[in-house]
């Protein structure tokens, strides 16, 4: 069965590249050519995908400057060809075997090859002692072999079907030629913070820091030059900044805008709101190592004590949906929608409090032994994680039980929730690419010391969740995880919250801007053009 | 003094005191401004902290007066709590600075030499931090539980009022009654806080009258920057902070904080204004 | 004099010294490792070969005395951890970008000040005298980041007069107007917030020489009053101002720290907050440092200018 269907994908594939390429670059000679597109970022970026604490500063114009071996197809975020013009898996499904698009320059005229794939793997995300970012997410890769050239094979050590998606994100491919001596290829500041070596459509002119890095077309790149003349990036700290300067037409985008902001530039005739999509999701992570939590029925009985819909709207100005897992509806066919749901229901879940054990007192608080129900609820400041969690403390009141809530600073909330796990609940999200394989965040292995926050090992959901990762075909993948969201949906190994919209402002002239979502539409920017 | 030498001197001062209506007003609005956010929560029947979602970011109108903030809980009630805790960590930061100032520059004044050359130098090192940075690494490393909070605002503060206590426990420190008092077996604290601490009072009020104003101008900046006051506590700076991301939709709830840290922050530096002519010898008024 | 000189250096560096031992272990306290080796999803592993990486396994002390030997025989400041960039370089830029919005609001500060003070001082008592007071008091008393805000809403929003936050333009090198238009508010802000301490010390030294004897002697001669302000008073009163511009110099690092913030200013108050939000080991007690030596430096100039303005001001 396997060889024919590893045949069916590859010719999937080279079908998507010839369907998808010629098009791109017939739209590139028909549309307005020229101008420079004004963006901002919150800080100085490193201009490096793996650096560490290379995170949302960097990523967008990361994303413009390093192609990766993948993208995401901007109608279904499906694993497009990109510096890998095809791929397909082995029947064990341990090795993956990428061809490599041929004639790609870097920005300083060397030619890109496999070696540069095997460096980007081998001796920076897989080196355990730089710590690159993002590492994590690579860790069923043990090695990447060169075949020839233009060929390059993934080894991995466990299975991992969605190796293609989590190859489009946040994963550009660094050159050998420029950092293959450094002592550590992640912290060269004359790569980093001046003049990095690119393949993307973009490459640096000018980084001034603590202003702007501008960017210039690459007369090298393998798709042909883009449409516009240039991209900056403004390093402006504050949001409201970014949209002032927005609405007074100094600034083109505006990237995840907050909600409350949002409104206001909806007024504006010239600019635009894209209510984009992510995987992903909020949650109230109970910690399991507190006997309290392990049982079920607390844990659905603080979920049916939310009205998440209501806090949807005050925080985020409604936009966004309630989640049912961590699986986002944008991923279509994966997504599971027949779980079982949770909606504001105060009175079941005081029945289901009633059911464990825990009953009301004379004080208005539940108790069970003579304890009270009282749950400590550490939360950063970041984002609206505080107004979030100020109303989740304010539903769990009203069915008598306290959130004992604790407002700190960012960094000490890391070290106490994430690394001390000093907490029984807390309020956080999880992003991560588009796919269905969470198993950062709930594997029995990430306990303690991983992402998986709340602590939550189950065998079951770890069977299911390598099920998936065996899973090659579509169908199998969707039936594996149907199954596994189902599970957590009902055992709640998070409580889910809600997925929220990304949203973006774009001056309505831009165009060519693929809309599903701000991943996609910066591996595009070879498309972006205006439309004056 | 003879009671008619009492009087008049008595009726002379409140001459003085009735030539400086900036001040009298500035105080009568103190004394309401406190009232209000003392005894206005027994009046007032919203709880601050009480969220409404469905009903954010509304107007101002009969029921809450001043609107409700983006979790709809009314604006006015957080005002009357922030406004408890802007002006309790003002006065007591004061009184921290104070305290330190006082003790650190008085002793350095009053022994002189070494120990004068040691604390002076102290002073000097937080002289040359700009108070700013000093609270910013403060804040970072200890939190920002309230006490803290007051704490670092109020060793801000510390420096300049040890400079004052050091000049004027210097001034005394060979005068005539000092010496007098230490011949007769005075101990060494008891002149400092009998004899000289009395002579630095003046200027010490009007140094803590600013000096409020001061501190809640700081808490408001650093609740600005998100290292001061944490919610679910109100101050007016973390109300300021909160409300910046709302301008758009709802730039009132911006306005009000700003409004209350002005006009009490104004009525302190009135009043220590008046004050400071008042107390002045010269009578520069 | 040359014996005075050398003694306030050596004292200055004796403060500094201070300021960094104090710096150095406070902010090793704090809880949480630098932001780029410890963000909220990087696993433990992850986490403990960054911080191998950059040293931050060994105790405080050990790494206080690297980077004290490195400060003293290389000059070297060490390496920012989150940006990947020598401290001193990012000192530098940063400090042009500072000095440029402090000079600018101290120029503003300056010259409104010292022309209300005036103004306040040769109208005592009477209505200038109080209008100026109120200006001063609002100035000490508005929240200087709200007016910043409400500055921006006004003129950049509202108006579209001025550029809302940063410090130039883009691409190209910047013009002297642009430049201007990029420095009015958040100078203009800063200014009205240094300006009431220039009022405050112009007022009271005019005051003061007025009523000296030379004016009083001067006016009797029969010299006219403005020749007697203008000549006489001014230069006298000139003295204490100069005071005014090093305690002023603390206050505007302080102020720029919130102005920089609301107005996306990338100067030094800035990179403060970064670097302390960022757990920016490095970068944190560089930027306090450099602050110190400003502050230390400014107030040592200022003695000496005094002493050349002022002949009776003498150092042993």
């Amino acid at each position: 069965m396997f060889p024919t269907l590893n045949r069916t994908l590859k010719a999937a594939a080279v079908a998507l590249a010839a369907t998808l390429l010629p098009l791109g670059v017939a739209v590139a000679q028909d549309v307005p050519q020229g101008g420079v597109l004004q963006l901002a970022t919150n800080a100085d970026p490193t201009l490096n995908p793996w650096a560490p604490g290379a995170v949302i500063e960097s990523n967008l114009i990361n994303t413009i400057l390093f192609d990766q071996l993948t993208r995401y197809s901007p109608e279904d975020l499906r694993p497009v060809p990109a510096l890998a013009t095809d791929w397909s898996a082995s029947e064990d499904g341990l090795t993956w075997t990428f061809n490599l698009r041929e004639g790609v320059l870097w920005s300083d005229g060397e030619a890109f090859d496999a070696e540069d794939v095997a460096f980007t793997f081998n001796d920076v995300v897989l080196n355990a002692d730089l710590g690159a970012q993002s590492a994590s997410q690579f860790t069923s890769i043990d090695r990447v072999e060169i075949v020839d050239a233009t060929t390059v094979d993934f080894v991995l050590n466990s299975p991992f079907s969605a190796l293609p998606y989590y190859l489009a994100s946040f994963a550009g491919i660094i050159p050998e030629h420029v950092l293959g001596d450094a002592e550590n290829p992640l912290t060269v500041a004359s790569f980093n913070k001046q003049n990095p070596v690119t393949t993307g459509p973009f490459m640096v002119d000018e980084f001034v820091p603590g202003s702007y890095v501008s960017l210039t077309p690459n007369p090298n790149h393998w798709a042909g030059e883009p449409n516009l003349d240039g991209v900056t990036f403004r390093i402006i700290a504050d949001p409201n900044t970014q949209v002032a300067q927005a609405l007074a037409g100094e600034l083109d985008v505006v990237t995840r805008l907050t909600a409350s902001l949002a409104s206001g530039v909806e007024a504006s005739p010239e600019l635009e709101v894209l209510r984009q999509s992510q995987n992903l999701y909020y949650w109230i992570s109970l910690n399991q190592n507190d006997e309290r939590l392990t049982d079920v029925r607390v844990r659905q009985a603080l979920l049916h004590a939310l009205d998440r819909e209501a806090m949807i709207e005050a925080v985020i100005e409604g936009y966004g949906q309630v989640s049912t897992g961590p699986v986002a509806p944008l991923l279509g066919a994966l997504y599971e929608d027949q779980v079982a749901t949770y909606p504001y229901d105060p009175e079941r879940a005081g029945e289901l409090l009633d059911e464990a054990g825990w009953v009301m007192g004379d004080d208005g608080i539940r108790e069970k032994d003579g304890e009270d129900l009282v749950l400590s609820m550490p939360t950063g400041q970041f984002g609206y994680l505080v107004p979030a969690t100020l109303l989740a403390q304010q539903y769990w009141e009203d069915i008598g039980v306290v959130a004992d809530v604790q407002v700190i600073e960012w960094n000490a909330y890391i070290q106490q929730v994430v690394v001390n796990r000093e907490y029984e609940s807390t309020l956080a999200w999880w992003s991560q690419p588009p796919t269905a394989d969470v198993a950062p965040y709930y594997s029995c292995d990430a306990v303690g010391s991983g992402n998986n926050i709340p602590n939550y090992c189950s065998e079951e959901l770890d069977n299911l969740m390598n099920a998936g990762r065996r899973a090659i075909t579509p169908e199998d993948q969707q039936a594996a995880y149907s199954e596994m969201q189902q599970y957590m949906a009902e055992e709640l190994p998070y409580l889910y919250l809600w997925y929220p919209d990304i949203l973006t402002a774009k001056r309505t002239t831009l165009e060519g801007f693929p809309e599903i979502n701000a991943s996609s539409a910066f591996q595009h920017a070879v498309d972006w053009y205006l439309n004056d | 003094m003879t009671e008619p030498q009492a009087l008049a001197k008595r009726r002379k001062l409140w001459r003085r005191i009735r030539r400086q209506p900036l001040g009298l007003t500035a105080f009568a609005v103190l004394m309401i401004l406190i009232l209000t956010v003392t005894l206005g929560p027994l009046a007032w029947p919203f709880d601050p902290d009480r969220a409404n979602p469905l009903n954010n970011l509304a107007p101002p109108d009969g029921t809450h007066w001043l609107g409700t903030d983006e979790l709809g809980r009314d604006v006015f009630a957080r005002i009357l709590a922030g406004g408890r805790v802007s002006l309790a960590v003002g006065i007591f930061s004061m009184l921290v600075g104070l305290t330190i100032g006082t003790a650190i520059g008085g002793s350095a004044g009053y022994f002189g030499g070494r120990t004068e050359a040691v604390l002076m130098r102290l002073v000097d090192v937080f002289m040359a931090i700009p108070a700013f940075f000093l609270i910013l690494v403060i804040v970072t490393t200890f939190g920002n539980h309230p006490v803290t909070v007051i704490v670092t605002v109020g060793l801000g503060f510390w420096a300049q009022m040890a400079r004052v206590a050091h000049a004027e426990f210097s001034r005394f420190r060979r005068h005539e009654f000092v010496e007098a008092s230490r011949a007769l077996g005075g101990s060494h604290p008891r002149i400092m806080l009998r004899h000289i601490l009395p002579q630095v009072v003046p200027q010490a009020t009007v140094l803590a009258t600013l000096g409020v104003g001061w501190a809640i101008l700081t808490e408001a900046a650093l609740s600005y920057l998100g290292l001061g006051i944490q919610p679910p506590l109100a101050s007016w700076g973390n109300m300021l902070q909160n409300a910046q991301q709302y301008l758009w939709l709802n730039p009132l709830i911006a306005i009000w904080p700003g409004l209350f840290i002005g006009l009490t922050v104004l009525a302190f530096n009135l009043l220590g204004n008046s004050l400071r002519d008042l107390l002045d010898p010269r009578g520069d008024s | 004099m040359t014996g005075y000189l050398i003694r306030r250096i050596a004292q200055g560096i004796l403060v500094l010294f201070l300021v960094s031992i104090f710096t150095f272990f406070l902010i090793n306290l704090a809880p949480g490792g630098p932001s780029s080796l410890v963000d909220f999803s990087s696993t433990a592993a992850e986490r403990e070969a960054r911080l191998a990486r950059f040293e931050l396994d060994r105790s405080p002390v050990e790494r206080y005395g690297l980077w004290l030997t490195a400060l003293v025989t290389r000059g070297d400041l060490g390496t920012s951890i989150n940006q990947g960039l020598p401290v001193t370089d990012l000192l530098l830029q940063r400090l042009g970008t500072t000095l440029r919005l402090a000079l600018g609001a101290l120029a503003l500060a300056v010259a409104f000040g010292v022309t209300l003070g005036i103004l306040a001082g040769l109208h005592h008592n009477r209505w200038p005298d109080h209008v100026v007071s109120v200006i001063s008091t609002l100035g000490m008393s508005i929240p200087n980041f709200w007016l910043g805000i409400v500055a921006i809403i006004v003129f950049s929003v509202n108006l579209g007069w001025l550029p809302a936050s940063g410090s130039g333009p883009i691409g190209q090198r910047a013009d002297l107007a642009t430049s201007l238009r990029h420095l009015a508010l958040p100078a203009g802000v800063l200014a009205f917030s240094l300006m009431p301490n220039v009022i405050r010390v112009t007022r009271a030294a005019l005051l003061e020489v007025l009523r000296s004897d030379y004016v009083r002697t001067a006016t009797a001669k029969g010299i006219r009053r403005r020749a007697v302000v203008l000549k006489h008073a001014l230069r006298n009163a000139l003295i204490p101002i100069v005071s005014i511009v090093g305690l002023i110099t603390t206050v505007l690092f302080s102020g720029s720290v919130v102005i920089e913030s609301v107005f996306g200013w990338p100067g030094l108050g800035r990179l403060a907050i970064e670097a302390a939000n960022g757990r920016d080991y490095p970068v944190i007690l560089g930027v306090t440092l450099l602050a110190g030596t400003v502050v230390v430096t400014v107030n040592l100039i200022v003695d000496l200018t005094y002493a050349v303005i002022d002949p009776r001001v003498r150092h042993d």
